[in-house]
């Protein structure tokens, strides 16, 4: 059996800055992904990274819009450190190579982004995220931490909430593995695919949620589903805010700039949650064009867009078969980050010991009901580097803890039980059903009765799990088998992410509730966790850390 | 819209030499639909076993290159009517110089194991240099890759030469080597210029033709090329043949084989090559290897030359 000092699991941007970190420190450290690490969805980022870099920016205010954009519900003891360190980990990143859009004066380029009240984002044209991820990717290499790549983690293993390892599933041979590691980082991304549009990746199944729930970690915020406000209809597919930032107008039916009516200083650049509730108020009420609203950007002319949005172009034109020099292009808002995940302190830790978890699978959090655009690139790295950082701490103060024996065995049990089922339902079938309901009852508007549901609809999902069968019985790449596991998590998530909505009797941030139109901070200025360590899921509660910003109303 | 989909299959299960067979799908297409939407389909709703590799569908994440018609493409920024208009056809099989693993999913040594004999990391000068946008853009083409192996796959010098490093490796090589930050360019140049190397690409334009992000590899090998020799790194045989072939426009305006042979193979090997050149000869292909005329109007060629050489000086060594 092979032995790591730490195993991360994901290899997109926070796992790879935390390898990089724990590597640095001395540790033997292996990344463990179910893709090659430069196919995790980080590389789809376009917009860009935030930090207050000029002289006449400065962190606090980073930090205060920050913490205004979460609707006053992230911990600001967190929003401080993440926005402090931001600068310093940007000129990080530039010396291990990263190449940003520069100014005319040679600095590096910052645009302005959605409900930041100064231009700071960072960005390489509009694939930022591609950038940084392959930069990454290049430092692993470079610090030689050991790569799993495609293969598919389908156990933590913990044992008196110390966490001792992995199960993973070698897709290329379909042989399990026992993983011994001395700790465990969580760094798997969103769970896009909970919802049937979405602008993630095929792959973002939220595992790393799921795999930390069944572990005994509760998950934090999961009512805070973030919808991006430009989207394309049928495939979901992610049209940058700094298509906005860069001066991008967006207009109902009847060509008005209908942003004027619900924020009227910030306009098209207030926060996502405002947008999407602009944008989905104006399809409700009619003025929609089949479902959608223009994102017009034909006014900022063909130079700019090939300079500055050349992706966003091609995309238009492979994707929605409009060149936006010509037209503009339909959007809606569709599903798009967690803000919600594995509830962890300021440096990584979960209450699970030898647990981390870092990025979007995380909550720490700095983005409370809302995140901002170019705050999620920054999360990835700073609070990657933090997790390495204080894993390195844990793996010199604690013994290894021993990896239970039969845990290998009860994994490919587990399989061989799948293999054998002869007649049942497809996994497809079932993923279908979780897909709908979420879409139909946990959208941008949300009702206690549609939520209700939903929740049967999903909990309907879980009492077919056990009939699943596969079409493919071979062992070399079974990506179906793949996906039972990936179907297990996602119900789980449905259910947590429906629970908390359920629960939360107020509107804050993304969190939009019909019969509860208003924010209640007497009740309500607390996190939800869900925890399943029993046969149900149950709900507990956590304070919100205040340590300067008092809560007031939000105006865009 | 009705397509008949026709999917090259190979299922190894671990054995190393798997029949292929052709399979058809019958499915609906819609406008706008990718062809990697409508294998999504057939997964899901016909076919659970088919195997391909997918991820982001918006064309960065480099999952997805399969060759769709003969020609290697990003299976979800291809439009599956218009491609089924275009060639009457879809068909659908792994890249080539690629070992498969199943179906449309192939083994992914070339980039992974080629990317790391490049050092594929910035090697930081002693002290600090800022990027300006003109250094930016020097590089911006080579690090747009996503790595998808497209161009591997349909380069002819990769077929032919399994340790070519290849056009996916070289044009990332070309990211560090023109990166103004770089502190170790010779040593790279050096290295790059030994065997199976830059000088492996017999400049076919495949890499640059078939790329899906405008990477084109072939012009960072080119300036790879060009930067080596610049630094004098010129004892190998393509730098060798490269002088050669300059030298002989020079004198005579056209290609001396006989001679550039000669100079870039050294007396002795170029004595083996001896049976190879009547050959030639025999085909009219072999100018004669003694006399060989220069041709009209050589003093424009030479002036045009003479241009370029002085332009070339004023391009300095970074």
């Amino acid at each position: 059996m092979v032995f790591h000092d730490v195993l991360i699991i994901g290899g997109g941007l926070a796992g790879l800055r935390a390898a990089i970190e724990a590597s640095k420190n001395g540790l033997n450290v292996a990344v463990i992904s179910k893709v090659y690490p430069v196919r995790s969805h980080s590389v789809a980022a376009q917009g860009g990274i935030n930090a207050a870099l000029k002289s006449n920016d400065n962190w606090e205010d980073h930090a205060y819009d920050t913490v205004k954009g979460s609707d006053y519900l992230g911990d600001q003891d967190a929003i401080e450190i993440m926005c402090k360190e931001a600068p310093e980990d940007i000129r990080e990143l530039e010396r291990m190579g990263a190449v940003f859009s520069r100014d005319a004066d040679g600095d590096i380029a910052q645009r302005p982004f959605g409900g930041a009240g100064f231009p700071r984002t960072c960005y390489l044209a509009d694939r930022t995220g591609h950038g940084l991820l392959h930069l990454m990717f290049e430092q692993i290499r470079k610090y030689e931490v050991t790569v799993y790549p495609e293969w598919f983690v389908t156990d933590l293993i913990v044992e008196d909430n110390i966490a001792r390892g992995a199960i993973a599933l070698e897709m290329l041979t379909g042989r399990f593995h026992r993983l011994h590691a001395g700790a465990l980082i969580m760094a798997t991304g969103g769970y896009g695919r909970v919802f049937g549009i979405t602008t993630n990746a095929l792959t973002n199944t939220g595992d790393g949620m799921g795999l930390a729930l069944r572990a005994g970690a509760p998950l934090m915020d999961m009512e805070f589903v973030q919808f991006h406000p430009t989207t394309l209809k049928r495939t979901g597919i992610l049209i940058t805010e700094a298509a906005r930032g860069e001066g991008g107008y967006l207009l109902n039916s009847k060509g008005e700039r209908f942003m004027k009516s619900y924020a009227p200083n910030a306009m098209e650049l207030a926060s996502r949650d405002v947008v999407s509730r602009a944008e989905q108020t104006e399809i409700n009420e009619g003025r929609d064009i089949n479902g959608c609203v223009y994102l017009d950007l034909r006014h900022l002319g063909r130079e700019k867009i090939l300079e500055r949005l050349p992706q966003i172009r091609d995309i238009s034109i492979s994707f929605a078969g409009v060149d936006p020099i010509e037209e503009p292009i339909p959007i809606r808002p569709g599903m798009h980050y967690s803000m919600g995940g594995i509830m962890t302190d300021k440096d990584g830790k979960t209450p699970v010991e030898g647990l981390f978890a870092a990025g979007e699978s995380a909550c720490v959090s700095v983005h409370g009901a809302n995140r901002l655009g170019g705050n999620s690139l920054l999360e990835t790295i700073v609070f990657g580097r933090r997790a390495g950082q204080s894993v390195t701490e844990y793996c010199s103060g604690s013994k290894v803890a021993a990896f239970p024996k039969s845990a290998l065995q009860d994994a490919t049990r587990k399989a061989a039980m799948i293999f054998e089922r002869d007649a049942g339902v497809k996994s497809s079938e079932l993923l279908e059903r979780v897909n709908s309901a979420m879409m139909e009852c946990c959208g941008v508007f949300r009702t206690e009765e549609k939520m209700k549901e939903g929740l049967d609809r999903v909990r309907a999902v879980r009492e077919d799990l056990p009939k699943v069968t596969l079409t493919d019985k071979g062992n070399v790449f079974n990506m179906e088998l793949a996906g039972v596991y990936e179907l297990e998590h996602i119900v789980d998530l449905a259910e947590s992410i429906l629970l908390g909505a359920i629960h939360r009797k107020e509107s804050r941030g993304s969190h939009t509730r019909l019969e509860y139109p208003k924010r209640d901070d007497k009740d309500w200025m607390k996190h939800t966790l869900i925890y399943k360590d029993g046969p149900e899921m149950r709900i507990d509660h956590k304070d919100v850390t205040v340590t300067r910003f008092e809560p007031k109303e939000r105006k865009y | 819209m009705e397509i008949t989909v026709k999917v090259k299959r190979c299922n190894p299960q671990g054995n190393a030499d798997c029949k292929p067979s052709w399979q058809s799908y019958d499915i609906k297409a819609e406008v706008g639909m990718s062809v990697l939407e409508v294998l999504l389909d057939v997964i899901a709703g016909v076919d659970p076993s088919l195997v391909c590799r997918r991820s982001c569908r918006s064309a960065i994440c480099g999952s997805c290159a399969m060759k769709i018609n003969g020609r290697p493409l990003l299976a979800c920024d291809t439009q599956i009517i218009e491609e089924y208009e275009k060639a009457g056809r879809i068909e659908l099989e792994p890249l080539d110089n690629h070992r498969v693993i199943k179906d449309l999913a192939v083994f992914q040594e070339p980039p992974w194991d080629e990317f790391d004999k490049i050092i594929p990391y910035l090697n930081e000068k002693d002290k600090d240099v800022a990027m300006t946008a003109e250094d930016e853009h020097a590089i911006d083409a080579s690090q747009k890759c996503i790595m998808c192996g497209s161009c591997n796959s349909v380069c002819n010098a990769l077929e032919m030469e399994k340790n070519y490093l290849g056009p996916a490796a070289l044009a990332k090589a070309w990211r560090f080597v023109g990166d103004v930050r770089e502190g170790k360019k010779e040593k790279r140049l050096d290295r790059l210029s030994q065997e199976h190397g830059i000088w492996d690409c017999v400049r076919c334009v495949h890499c640059t033709e078939y790329c899906p992000k405008d990477v084109a590899p072939l012009s960072a090998i080119e300036r790879l090329r060009d930067k080596a020799m610049a630094y004098g790194i010129d004892d190998n045989h393509g730098a060798k043949h490269s002088t050669a072939m300059v030298d002989s426009i020079r004198r005579v305006g056209r290609l001396d084989e006989a001679a550039m042979t000669f100079k870039t193979l050294g007396l002795l090997r170029s004595i083996g090559m001896i049976p190879f050149g009547m050959k030639m000869e025999m085909h009219g292909k072999m100018p004669h290897p003694v006399v060989l005329p220069a041709i009209d109007g050589i003093d424009e060629v030479r002036k045009i030359m003479d241009k370029r050489e002085e332009e070339k000086k004023k391009e300095e060594l970074d």
